[in-house]
């Protein structure tokens, strides 16, 4: 996998192992206490899938604190994320009906399961006519627990906390083109995105504002129905005619396009950063949250290397100038990481930028992981359990 | 008209127009919010711009209550033309977003000559009151659901004149619902959000213009 930097921004050993697992520990006691319900339980498969992440999640925790990088160390838990989340939830599609796509009669029963990337086109159907136009159920129910007030409620938690980091910590879909990006080390299209990143930055905003409009006028989800890259590898409506035919088609044509061709030639995020309408939204909240990225001016040389190493095109040469990140940063933490001069901070917002980075860096990943291991640890161990079933280990 | 049922009628009309006015304003939504997004800041161009719109929407309404009073309710409801009508419309609304998207058309001039009104991308362009005119009149003769449901009743009216009367009542009714996007005059205009504007209102044209081809070809296959 490419590294944000060619050489390492801070010495190896950035913490002592005592300390470092001293400021593991709340993260492992966290991954215990949201795993013991798999113990109690889950089954023997579910059991292995739960230790697996609470091993993987604390260590990656540990190695957070022990280097002091974040991105590297949180790329593994996310890729990973975004490759066996559809592992698990393929394989509960096909034990559960048979086939990926959805059948009517799940769509009237309101038994799909609620994506939350559907939150947006929701807000004007739900304030003129108070109805959700999704064929979700709004609270749990046995043959659907991924209800939609659970998703949001979990989602409006997080995000008021943390904002966009969202996109770096939770989405199981993003670790997906992150990972593609990963692969190789040659930027073949790097000048394309340099020069046209100040017009591709502003395609999700136009892509939310056709799909709030778009979804109004339709009564429908239309991301859903028209553009989700990742219906491919998730659900999507049953295939019965022209219409159907051509919405699958559209699927599999922006999932190659925007999750695995364009990052491996660009290795940026680039369904995250140029596409997804939920990520436009999500930036919204970066003006409320706790969190930011800032630049130390006084450190700052404009190598330009925090620019290069962003994977969403979240900084300007404008915005650095101006100690800032853009609104569409994720909190990934790549610049900070590549930054050779520690401009880069972490910030806690009413603080002064640059003084005890690292206490608003602990602070923000406390937060960030425990629900990365709670909402995403949960989904891999999920899918670690399919796959054990899969396996002959008797 | 007697005074009662014209009274009598204005009333249902303007009713059917404020309680369906959140549909027509999602039906017409997409069309309207890029257009004045791209319009210069303030209170006063948005005025303009929305009072254009929305009396091209109202000579649409008159067009088409003409005709159903004219033709009768087999219009609105079991008129074998419905789908090219549709199809037409929204290709029409497609090509106008793109035009207007794309700031053309504009005065033809000589190569060697720089232009005074040339737009540079993420630059608002010039008001044309001609784009919110062209805009308002397509969703003005637009068949959204209520505007259907006016259409019935105004055909069932005695007089050509009641049938007028009774869409301007409705259109009273719905255009209180569009009220809200003067608001966006006191959003700031960045050249993002004006690039932002022109890239909906693209994707959008896509959309109707896709919309609109399926359904004249569906009505061409199944004829």
């Amino acid at each position: 996998m490419a590294s944000p930097s060619s050489a390492p921004a801070r010495p190896p050993a950035f913490r002592s192992i005592g300390r470092s697992i001293l400021l593991t520990l709340p993260i492992a006691l966290w991954s215990l206490l949201m795993f013991t319900p798999s113990f109690r339980s889950g089954g023997r498969a579910l059991s292995i899938g739960a230790v697996l992440v609470i091993v993987f999640m604390t260590s990656l925790f540990f190695l957070m604190m022990r280097t002091g990088e974040t991105y590297r160390w949180r790329r593994i838990f996310f890729v990973a994320l975004g490759f066996l989340f559809p592992v698990g939830f393929i394989a509960s599609l096909i034990a559960e009906r048979g086939t990926m796509s959805i059948p009517i009669s799940r769509m009237v029963s309101g038994d799909t399961p609620f994506c939350f990337m559907v939150t947006p086109a929701l807000i004007l159907p739900a304030a003129f006519a108070r109805t959700i136009v999704f064929p979700g159920s709004i609270l749990p129910t046995a043959s659907n627990p991924h209800s939609i007030a659970v998703m949001i409620g979990l989602w409006f938690a997080f995000t008021l906390v943390l904002g966009k980091a969202w996109c770096s910590y939770a989405c199981f879909f993003g670790g997906m083109d992150e990972g593609f990006a990963a692969f190789g080390k040659r930027r073949r299209l790097h000048r394309f995105v340099t020069k046209y990143g100040s017009i591709l930055r502003l395609i999700p905003w136009a892509i939310l504002l056709c799909v709030v409009l778009l979804s109004a006028a339709l009564f429908e989800p239309f991301y859903c129905m028209w553009l989700c890259p990742f219906k491919t590898v998730t659900e999507f409506p049953a295939v019965r005619d022209l219409e159907t035919a051509l919405q699958f088609g559209v699927f599999v044509t922006l999932f190659v396009g925007l999750v695995v061709v364009l990052p491996y030639l660009t290795k940026k995020r680039t369904q995250c950063g140029f596409f997804c309408p939920f990520g436009a939204f999500q930036s919204l909240f970066n003006k409320i949250n706790l969190f930011d990225i800032r630049f130390d001016r006084e450190k700052c040389f404009d190598c330009g290397l925090c620019q290069t190493s962003c994977p969403t095109v979240a900084l300007s040469k404008e915005s650095v100038r101006e100690g800032k990140t853009l609104l569409n940063c994720m909190k990934c933490g790549a610049c900070v990481d590549a930054c050779k001069k520690d401009a880069a901070v972490w910030h806690l917002k009413g603080t002064p930028v640059a003084v005890k980075p690292e206490r608003a860096r602990l602070l923000f990943l406390y937060g960030a992981w425990a629900l990365a291991t709670m909402f995403g640890g949960s989904i891999l161990a999920n899918s670690i359990a399919t796959m054990v079933h899969w396996l002959p280990l008797k | 008209m007697a005074a009662l049922p014209l009274a009598a009628s204005a009333g249902e009309a303007l009713v059917l127009g404020l309680t369906t006015g959140p549909v027509c304003l999602a039906s017409c939504g997409p069309v309207v919010l890029p257009w004045m997004l791209v319009q210069p800041k303030g209170i006063g161009p948005h005025s303009r711009q929305l009072l254009l719109f929305l009396a091209a929407r109202l000579a649409g309404y008159m067009v088409f209550a003409a005709a159903a009073w004219l033709v009768g309710a087999a219009i609105p409801r079991a008129w074998s033309g419905r789908s090219w009508a549709y199809g037409g419309i929204e290709l029409l609304l497609a090509i106008a977003l793109l035009v207007y998207a794309a700031g053309w058309p504009r005065p033809r001039r000589a190569l060697s000559e720089p232009s005074p009104r040339l737009v540079r991308i993420g630059e608002a362009p010039r008001p044309r009151p001609s784009g919110a005119v062209a805009l308002g009149f397509l969703t003005g003769i637009n068949l959204c659901p209520p505007f259907l449901v006016a259409g019935v009743r105004a055909a069932q009216l005695a007089h050509l004149s009641g049938a007028l009367f009774f869409f301007l009542c409705f259109f009273a009714g719905t255009a209180i619902w569009f009220l809200p996007f003067l608001s966006l005059g006191f959003l700031q205009r960045t050249p993002a959000v004006v690039t932002v504007a022109r890239m909906v209102a693209v994707l959008l044209a896509c959309w109707y213009g896709f919309s609109g081809a399926s359904l004249l070809i569906e009505r061409i296959i199944n004829g």
